[in-house]
């Protein structure tokens, strides 16, 4: 139990099995969790599809008897210069709030407590994680008291001598912007914390021994380690963030006007306020699309790394 | 041997799900009524539970079910027709808002009721105006109203005593109303004189305490029911448009970033009005549910503070004043097994007392005219009675599926018109074309 | 371990700074909850953020009642039968993918991300129609699979991803004294990855803990509602809310959840001894 190798070389020997259980063998731990997704998702996700092609909705005769329309649906919505717009707030807010804000953040918080004495962690990480696991009704509600005319902030700014503004209302985008990363980088610093535990010391004593600043060592040393937790990590927080809507919803409604209204707001509008039950599926599987591409231009960008 | 444990672990408690289900079984027996609670909002829970024992008394052999559903209107409405799609789960009497009335119908949620309603005595103490609400365009009714609300001007008589404004005010057209404000402005700085709603942050507020008010008291409609047409645009459009200009672009209003605050009609009712910060309202007969003790913001001064008027007419064109309303009836579920026992509750629930009941507890307006005169409805609210009587002039809105959607497009135009990015006219026209888009060009008329 | 190494100076300075920099981070992330605090112990709060002139602890016993406390419970239920659940299906689900199945096993899980990531509003109709079908609304086991089933593709990327960093080469020597895959995954990867396995039952625990519609439309007994449900009781039609009481509850709601992760941050530092251990 000496070596301890670096993980990308380490799976070159499997663990022995005969040959005939050996197909079974490894099928049967996935078993039971695909089968509740499948119990779950298969018919509710092919049904999703169905619907952004029908004009079914929650009232009306689309109730009783929803149509097939076709592609009316996604030409609406690809028509829509609403549509459009809202597609590249989403696109800011995600790339602004997740793969910049919470990833960064997140990062840079966990090598700053990493080897801190552990009282300074438990407030510290407490303190960020109470920004978490607040319930996100109630996160919109603090926010939008924090940056409101008589709020915190201003009142932070006027003592230090600087103006007071209406934030949410001159910059809703980045009012929410920075609302979820203060809600959501205590995910990212837990991920990378639990990463940075397995980057053995050696390597970075090693490193420094060498000369290397800590630049260098967090470049060359601790950050190709850890690409996989990163991978997880933006993966999983973009997806997150794609789905942010009581957030936004509380803080700014999505205005004024549109400027904050991202996807899930425009969703939100499109099936509970006007009941388009049907359009609103389009524009979920456009959103999972959203998804799809972030998640994508990841796994490139990671393979290309190191 | 841990990993068939891990099997024979979810097995069982896959199994253990399945046969763990509760409550979907449905059948003539159990009357299930559904209805929304929502924070201090629980006048329906203590109503339908008064009622449960009697009912069950009444009717042996049935039981009574409640269904509350604690959420905000959407999420209430969305979970409440998920019920409805599946015949297990639809109830049987269901708490519904006057709006959906055409298109719960269209759904095929709602049973009609004309039959039951021609032997029922209590059908004849119900306003005119609110039996109409529960009337859908097929002319069925398919719901028994629960009371109402209207709206009009809360005024606050200290600014005004301050202002030189009279105690006991009643402009007699937008023009007093405006001179009123005016005269605020100048000889009380840093107060609002004047809040009208508009824009999209507030939502239905700024369509129905906002716009309409305004629209509705110009002669004009938003949609017209004997043409069953759309009416866009209209002289009464521009003049309602100008009106918001007026008082947003001269200083007689709130400020852009108070008016767009998604929370600015909270805000309103908690803080601008209690704190004296705020002259005249244009807002709903509900406000002081949140002022009464107990309520969200306990304010006991607030009905020696603060005087009612109706909001006029344009030019003070007959009838003089003007409102609009909503309201909640109490409808038959299209699914129901034993229609007959359904029919028993909403009896029971809306006759005299059990109006009465609800109309106290909910903060409503009486439809019902036996109710208006029992001295126990007026009890503990002064302006009662000033709300109730502005139901002979009030106006529903029209409850077309399509509707939502245009008074978001109304909003929108609101929005342009008050930040100044449109002119009233140019406005009126954009909202002219989108309701063309949304309702169909054949179903939008012009009126000049 | 070395206590006085070349470096020695240069590492204090920037301890020194790196703790000046989260005791900035700490403030920055504590101003927003200001409103919060000071609202849960006002008489009147407004969404404006001021010092209550006489500080109060009413709200707090307000919210105290027997049915709040019930529904937290039901929280809680929810919250740790799905997070242990998903482990439970997501490890022994993970470790295949992990160790074999990086060709075929990729697609898959990427595919089920994706799909578990549709917006649940979006598919509700038919969840709401399946649950009716199998006889399952107003079940809480059966609302407890959802919500695993919604966080499972989630916990099982994760999980995979923290196996890989588990190295291989501690398991074979398991396999030569004759231990097959599970036993070598409960024995000896399991152990090794416990700050991963927590960071994976935070997330679905939190996450489930402030789920408010999957809960709202398969539930229909408002007793078995959870606090996510249950904090609406604070908001009002017209949008009047009463926002001591609020803040009071959202304080007792997420207490929890804090302390899950006070209890996390332990194993945490048990997991940092266990390594120690194992390189030595």
């Amino acid at each position: 139990m000496v070596a301890v190798g670096l993980p990308e070389r380490t799976v070159t020997r499997r663990p022995p099995a005969r040959r005939g259980r050996r197909a079974a063998g490894r099928v049967l731990p996935l078993v039971p969790a695909f089968g509740l997704l499948a119990l779950f998702f298969v018919g509710p996700i092919l049904w999703c599809v169905y619907a952004s092609f029908t004009d079914i909705s929650l009232t009306g005769a689309g109730a009783s008897s929803p149509h097939l329309v076709g592609l009316r649906n996604y030409r609406q919505m690809f028509s829509d210069p609403a549509f459009a717009k809202s597609l590249w707030l989403t696109v800011v807010f995600v790339i602004g709030s997740a793969v910049i804000g919470q990833n960064v953040g997140g990062l840079a918080l966990a090598l700053l407590m990493n080897g801190r004495h552990r009282i300074v962690r438990a407030v510290v990480g407490g303190i960020v994680v109470g920004a978490w696991v607040l319930p996100e009704l109630v996160a919109g509600f603090m926010w939008y008291a924090f940056l409101s005319d008589h709020g915190t902030f201003n009142a932070i700014l006027r003592a230090v001598g600087l103006h007071g503004g209406s934030w949410l209302y001159s910059s809703p985008l980045a009012a929410v912007t920075i609302a979820n990363v203060w809600r959501g980088t205590a995910f990212s610093m837990l991920v990378y914390s639990a990463a940075l535990s397995n980057v053995p010391d050696e390597l970075l004593e090693a490193a420094s021994v060498d000369g290397a600043s800590g630049w260098a060592r967090l470049r060359h040393v601790t950050l190709p380690l850890i690409r996989r937790a990163m991978l997880t990590n933006l993966m999983t927080i973009t997806l997150q963030t794609l789905a942010v809507f009581t957030l936004i919803f509380v803080m700014t409604g999505g205005g004024p006007g549109t400027k904050s209204q991202t996807l899930p707001i425009f969703m939100y509008q499109e099936a509970f306020k006007f009941y388009h039950l049907g359009y609103g599926a389009a524009l979920a599987i456009v959103l999972l699309a959203v998804g799809a591409v972030f998640s994508l231009v990841y796994l490139r960008a990671m393979r290309k790394e190191v | 041997m841990r990993r068939k444990s891990a099997l024979v672990m979810t097995a069982v408690m896959v199994a253990a799900t399945a046969s763990a289900c509760g409550g979907g079984s449905s059948d003539s027996k159990t009357i299930k009524v559904a209805y929304q609670k929502f924070g201090n909002f629980i006048g329906a829970d203590e109503l339908f539970k008064k009622i449960k024992p009697v009912f069950e008394q009444q009717n042996p052999g049935l039981k009574l079910k409640l269904i509350p559903i604690e959420a905000d209107e959407n999420s209430y409405y969305t979970k409440l027709n998920l019920m409805r799609r599946s015949p297990k789960t639809a109830p049987d009497v269901a708490y519904e808002d006057t709006f959906f009335v055409n298109s719960d119908a269209e759904a095929r949620f709602l049973r009609p009721l004309d039959d039951d309603l021609k032997s029922w005595p209590d059908w004849s103490q119900f306003v005119d105006a609110a039996k109409a609400a529960g009337q859908a365009a097929d002319g069925h009714t398919y719901g028994i109203p629960m009371g109402t609300d209207t709206r009009g001007l809360w005024y606050n008589k200290q600014i005004f005593a301050k202002a030189g404004l009279p105690q006991n005010w009643q402009p007699k057209t937008w023009n007093d109303v405006l001179a009123a404000a005016r005269q605020i402005k100048s000889k009380v700085p840093g107060v609002i004189p004047l809040n009208v709603y508009a824009g999209k942050g507030v939502g239905e507020a700024s369509s129905m305490q906002g716009f309409e008010m305004l629209l509705y008291g110009t002669g004009d409609k938003l949609y017209d029911d004997q043409t069953k047409k759309w009416v866009a645009p209209s002289r009464g459009m521009g003049a309602a448009f100008d009106f918001l200009k007026t008082v947003y672009s001269s200083g007689l209003g709130p400020t852009q970033q108070q008016a767009l605050d998604p929370h600015w009609s909270d805000n309103v009712a908690g803080q601008e009005l209690p704190k004296g910060k705020l002259a005249i309202a244009l807002d709903g007969s509900w406000l002081p549910q949140a002022w009464i003790p107990g309520g969200a913001n306990a304010w006991p001064q607030w009905s020696s503070v603060l005087g009612t008027a109706a909001m006029p007419t344009q030019n003070g064109q007959a009838p003089g004043k003007v409102s609009l309303s909503g309201g909640w009836l109490l409808s038959v579920g299209a699914r129901t097994k034993n229609p007959s026992a359904a029919w028993k509750l909403v009896q029971l629930a809306m006759n005299k007392e059990n109006s009465l009941f609800f109309y106290v507890k909910a903060t409503q307006v009486s439809v019902r005219k036996d109710v208006v005169a029992d001295p126990k409805y007026l009890e503990g609210n002064p302006t009662q009675r000033f709300w109730t009587d502005l139901v002979s002039v009030t106006q529903y809105r029209p409850a077309y599926n399509v509707y939502p959607q245009i008074s978001n497009q109304l909003q929108a135009a609101s929005e342009a018109v008050v930040t100044g990015q449109s002119s009233p006219r140019s406005a009126m026209n954009d909202f002219a074309g989108q309701v063309k888009q949304i309702a169909g060009p054949d179903k939008v008329e012009a009126r000049s | 371990m070395a206590l006085a190494s070349p470096t020695a100076p240069r590492r204090r300075t920037a301890a020194v700074a790196a703790y000046a920099e989260l005791a900035i981070v700490a403030l920055a992330f504590l101003a927003p909850f200001g409103w919060l605090f000071l609202a849960s112990l006002s008489t009147s709060p407004t969404l404006d953020t001021s010092i209550p002139d006489e500080p109060t602890l009413r709200n707090f016993a307000d919210v105290l009642t027997g049915d709040n406390l019930h529904s937290l419970a039901n929280s809680l239920v929810l919250s740790l039968g799905s997070a242990l659940l998903t482990l439970l299906l997501a490890a022994p689900a993970a470790y295949p993918l992990s160790r074999y199945g990086r060709r075929f096993g990729r697609p898959i899980l990427l595919g089920l991300l994706f799909a578990t990531g549709l917006p649940v509003t979006a598919i509700m109709v038919p969840v709401y129609g399946l649950f009716v079908q199998l006889d399952l609304l107003d079940s809480v086991p059966a609302t407890v699979l959802f919500l695993t089933a919604t966080g499972l593709p989630m916990a099982i990327w994760m999980m995979k991803n923290f196996m890989d960093e588990v190295p291989i080469s501690l398991e074979e020597a398991a396999w030569v004294d004759g231990a097959n895959g599970l036993r070598a995954l409960v024995r000896i990867v399991l152990p090794l990855m416990v700050p991963g396995t927590t960071v994976v039952f935070t997330f679905t625990f939190a996450l489930t803990w402030g789920n408010f519609f999957v809960p709202f439309i398969l539930l229909i007994d408002p007793g078995k509602q959870p606090a996510s449900v249950a904090i609406y009781q604070y908001f009002g039609i017209n949008g009047m809310a009463s926002y001591g009481l609020l803040a009071a509850f959202s304080i007792l709601y997420s207490l929890p959840v804090v302390l899950l992760y006070a209890v996390a941050q332990r194993t945490l530092g048990n997991a940092f001894a266990m390594q120690g251990a194992v390189k030595g």
